[in-house]
């Protein structure tokens, strides 16, 4: 092992393993050592071997999933290849992407302290860590709640909560925010900072929207095929990543680069302070995006909260008047006035639990509302969070059989997978077969169906993903058909939308153009907005249009 | 959506008994289910967890059970009238099957068949009031010391169910979004899914499990569990239904022939058998 074994908490030596009847290794010869109290951020894109790097940290690699494994893991003093993740357990908590997944009783407190339980802890020691613990992580609230119940969000919490009962050396979360909304996930990863800072425990952090967490981090750690591409500070790996990986840069770095800025920031505060000494005549706040030279990239939507309010020109692509839809005896959406115009592109977002999913299953005609109407009679397809559920049938033309089938193929790109097994493909065409099982038959004239709507399409994707799935959104507006998507991904959003709908507990709060609705607030505002603070410019080939900009700026103006 | 099987926690006796409470009283049933082949006491043995289930306020499982137990019952009535010819009562002579060739259907294999779809009824109505009423972490725990070492077999006995429930809530609503142009996703192929869907999740929740500290060796002993002041009820309930049906067997009770001819027993001591189950079966939760 490497010399720093005795000051770390985790340590990797030459690492390689391949999974059960896979033909090429996961990981690669890694070596890594992460100190006490260090919090890395783990970068990389799908399938670079993130995941199962802290599969091996936790023992679950080669222990539960089997496979061909080489060279050593140390954790906390444990060699992680000698003991199985049990033994582990009290030396590191890991948190999967998936809290559905990772919860295993019947309430909160139950699982918070489940881990103490197996342990042997005494009641009380464990009412005490499971009290703390809920403190922390602020969810007491939640202790006595059933699991079956708990929003994706609050599930991510009792899992951590979970993790972290025990006070492990190193914490290990793999994608913890991609269910999150922008506030819930910026909260843990302050939550995981202040851990990390007081209780001094190690955090190895998996994250795709790297704008989240970098600022927080001491450490960035990219892996490229199952190797270690970059270890080092934060600052280095943007311009690292720059340079060899543009996919992995933050909008904020890919803002300064674009505008010939140097050196890129690592988050916002940076970036501002970049920026004021980079250009310290410039007040940026004072530009009106919509007037002037930034108003050709700042485009209006078509839709909007006027058009919602009455006057519906015919065909429109969904109509929702005084909607109002009950779950539980709970009125999840109330009163929602919405129109949705043919080729539109509207990403739906809101906190956890605001009504999103719901407005998009009223869309579908799987929710009845108690009140209002919702008309989407040009056809409606809904593809809902998790894709692998609509693949049903042994080979991919037995879910779309015949010619619909064959043209809904075609629109997605997978008309050569006709004979595939669907659980064969890519993450990324198993969501496009999806796409196209839903579609299939639905729109008039043979063609596509007035309306798609998709809820969280992005979850777990890399940026390199998000960019064909935004190209293949374009390609359904410009014939025709409105996207309407649930995200709580702004950066995404803000990449394939041109109008943004924002509720909030059941309402409409806001309804206008993506780059007004993404720009002037805090959590649901691009990273590109938050360093600008511009009306309008929310994404970094407009900011750094905005930085690049000889226009003077005026008062007043 | 949550499923009526889905465990709910409740104030009710059975949710507060002791898991081995819980586990002789509704086994005691099963085990007369299939101790006897009698449709009346069958029927009894029914009527006993129907109102056990209905008691415990798992009204909602047993109805899903049996929409459940009939479907299976309706299959297995079928197939056992296409695959046995044995009986002397021919509904249906030289039936021509693809593939079986002609068959006779006679009025004692349907019987056999319905005998067959009863008991099978009996079992799921059970196991429906014990996923919804019994506490799979009380659950766990019991398997904990069973299977230290296999976090995947404590997953597949505690959290089946309720991972399997979850899992069929979204296949449904994934089958009612598919368009008009895609195939139907039947329910043969939606349970092939459901099953290998499970089997997914109960690995991830056994990785879970393991993760936890389940296969841990040593350590304190978890303090037991508070017994209820119900688990007697349960107890003597379960044993008095043994005893029923010991009894019932010693006199010869509850006989029931499908071949040659269907010998159905309908004497007093049956229909005394079938009576006293529900009766039985209702006095843990009656206020004595």
């Amino acid at each position: 092992m490497s010399d720093r074994v005795d000051s770390g908490v985790l340590a990797i030596e030459d690492l390689s393993y391949r999974y059960p009847n896979a033909n090429h290794d996961a990981l690669g010869g890694v070596t890594l050592s992460i100190d006490a109290g260090e919090f890395v951020v783990l970068a990389g894109r799908s399938g670079s071997g993130k995941s199962t790097l802290l599969r091996a940290a936790c023992g679950l690699v080669p222990h539960f999933h089997g496979g061909e494994v080489s060279g050593g893991v140390e954790v906390g003093g444990l060699d992680a290849r000698e003991r199985g993740p049990a033994e582990l357990a009290g030396v590191v908590g890991f948190v999967s992407q998936e809290p559905e997944t990772q919860i295993a009783s019947t309430t909160a407190r139950a699982e918070i302290g489940l881990p103490l339980e197996l342990r042997g802890e005494t009641a009380a020691r464990r009412a005490r860590a499971v009290e703390e613990v809920a403190l922390a992580l602020a969810i007491p609230d939640l202790l006595e709640r059933t699991t079956d119940t708990l929003s994706g969000g609050e599930l991510q919490r009792v899992a951590l909560a979970a993790a972290l009962v025990a006070r492990p050396a190193v914490v290990l979360l793999d994608e913890p925010t991609s269910q999150l909304d922008p506030v819930a996930g910026d909260e843990l990863v302050w939550l995981l900072r202040r851990i990390n800072e007081q209780w001094g425990t190690a955090v190895i952090l998996c994250e795709h929207r790297l704008e989240r967490c970098l600022s927080a981090a001491d450490r960035a750690v990219a892996m490229r095929d199952g190797t270690i591409a970059f270890d080092g500070a934060p600052g280095r790996f943007l311009e690292w990543a720059l340079a060899a990986d543009p996919a992995l840069a933050t909008p904020g770095a890919r803002l300064f680069d674009l505008a010939g800025l140097r050196p890129v920031p690592v988050g916002v505060r940076r970036a501002r302070e970049g920026l004021r000494r980079g250009r310290p005549d410039t007040d940026l706040a004072r530009i009106p995006a919509s007037e002037g030279w930034l108003a050709p990239m700042v485009q209006p939507a078509r839709g909007g909260a006027k058009r919602s309010a009455g006057i519906r020109p015919p065909a429109h692509a969904l109509t929702v008047g005084d909607l109002w839809v009950e779950v539980g005896g709970r009125d999840v959406l109330r009163g929602i006035e919405l129109v949705v115009d043919p080729g539109e592109r509207v990403a739906l977002m809101g906190r956890n639990g605001a009504g999103k999913s719901t407005l998009l299953r009223a869309a579908a005609g799987i929710v009845v509302p108690v009140r209002g109407r919702v008309d989407a009679s040009r056809g409606c397809a809904l593809l809902s969070q998790s894709p692998d559920d609509f693949l049903v049938h042994e080979r991919v033309a037995e879910e779309l059989p015949g010619e619909a089938g064959a043209r809904a193929l075609d629109a997605v790109g997978l008309a050569w997978a006709s004979d595939a097994d669907p659980r064969d493909l890519s993450g990324g065409e198993r969501q496009r077969l999806a796409l196209a099982i839903v579609m299939a038959g639905r729109g008039a004239d043979e063609g596509p169906p007035g309306l798609v709507c998709l809820d969280e399409p992005t979850r777990g994707m890399d940026r390199g993903r998000k960019q064909e799935l935004s190209e293949r959104f374009g390609e359904l507006a410009a014939a025709g058909t409105a996207i309407v998507v649930a995200t709580h991904d702004v950066e995404f959003a803000a990449g394939f939308a041109e109008r943004a709908v924002l509720l909030g507990d059941g309402e409409l709060i806001a309804d206008g153009p993506i780059a007004e609705v993404l720009s002037g607030g805090w959590y649901f505002a691009t990273e590109v907005a938050r360093i600008l603070d511009v009306d309008g410019a929310i994404t970094p080939e407009q900011g750094a249009a905005l930085l690049r900009s000889e226009r003077p700026v005026t008062e007043g103006t | 959506m949550r499923s009526a099987l889905a465990y709910t926690p409740r104030r009710g006796r059975l949710q507060a008994a002791s898991v081995p409470a819980a586990a002789v009283y509704l086994g005691s049933l099963v085990l007369v289910a299939f101790a006897f082949s009698n449709p009346l006491v069958l029927g009894g043995a029914g009527a006993a967890v129907a109102a056990a289930g209905c008691a415990a306020g798992a009204r909602a499982a047993v109805a899903v059970s049996v929409r459940w137990g009939i479907w299976l019952g309706a299959t297995i009535v079928v197939v056992n009238a296409l695959v046995t010819d044995r009986g002397d009562t021919v509904l249906v002579r030289g039936y021509d099957v693809p593939v079986l060739g002609p068959l006779d259907v006679t009025l004692e294999s349907l019987a056999s068949g319905a005998v067959l779809a009863e008991r099978i009824l009996v079992v799921t109505m059970a196991f429906a009031v014990w996923s919804a009423c019994v506490d799979p972490d009380h659950v766990l725990r019991l398997v904990r010391p069973l299977a230290r070492r296999s976090a995947l077999t404590a997953t597949l006995v505690s959290r089946l169910v309720p991972v399997a429930a979850g899992d069929l809530a979204r296949l449904r609503e994934a089958a009612a979004l598919r368009g008009p142009g895609a195939e139907a996703a039947g329910r043969a192929a939606l349970a092939r899914r459901l099953v290998a869907c499970s089997l997914d999740r109960a690995m991830d929740v056994a990785a879970t499990l393991e993760l936890r500290g389940y296969a841990l060796g040593g350590g304190a002993p978890v303090e037991r569990r508070r017994r209820s002041r119900h688990d007697w009820r349960f107890v003597a309930g379960g044993v008095a239904i043994g005893v029923c049906g010991a009894v019932g067997l010693l006199a010869g009770a509850g006989g029931f022939d499908p071949y040659p001819e269907v010998a159905l027993d309908v004497d007093a001591a049956t229909l005394a058998l079938a009576a006293a189950l529900p009766l039985t079966a209702i006095f843990p939760f009656a206020d004595v």
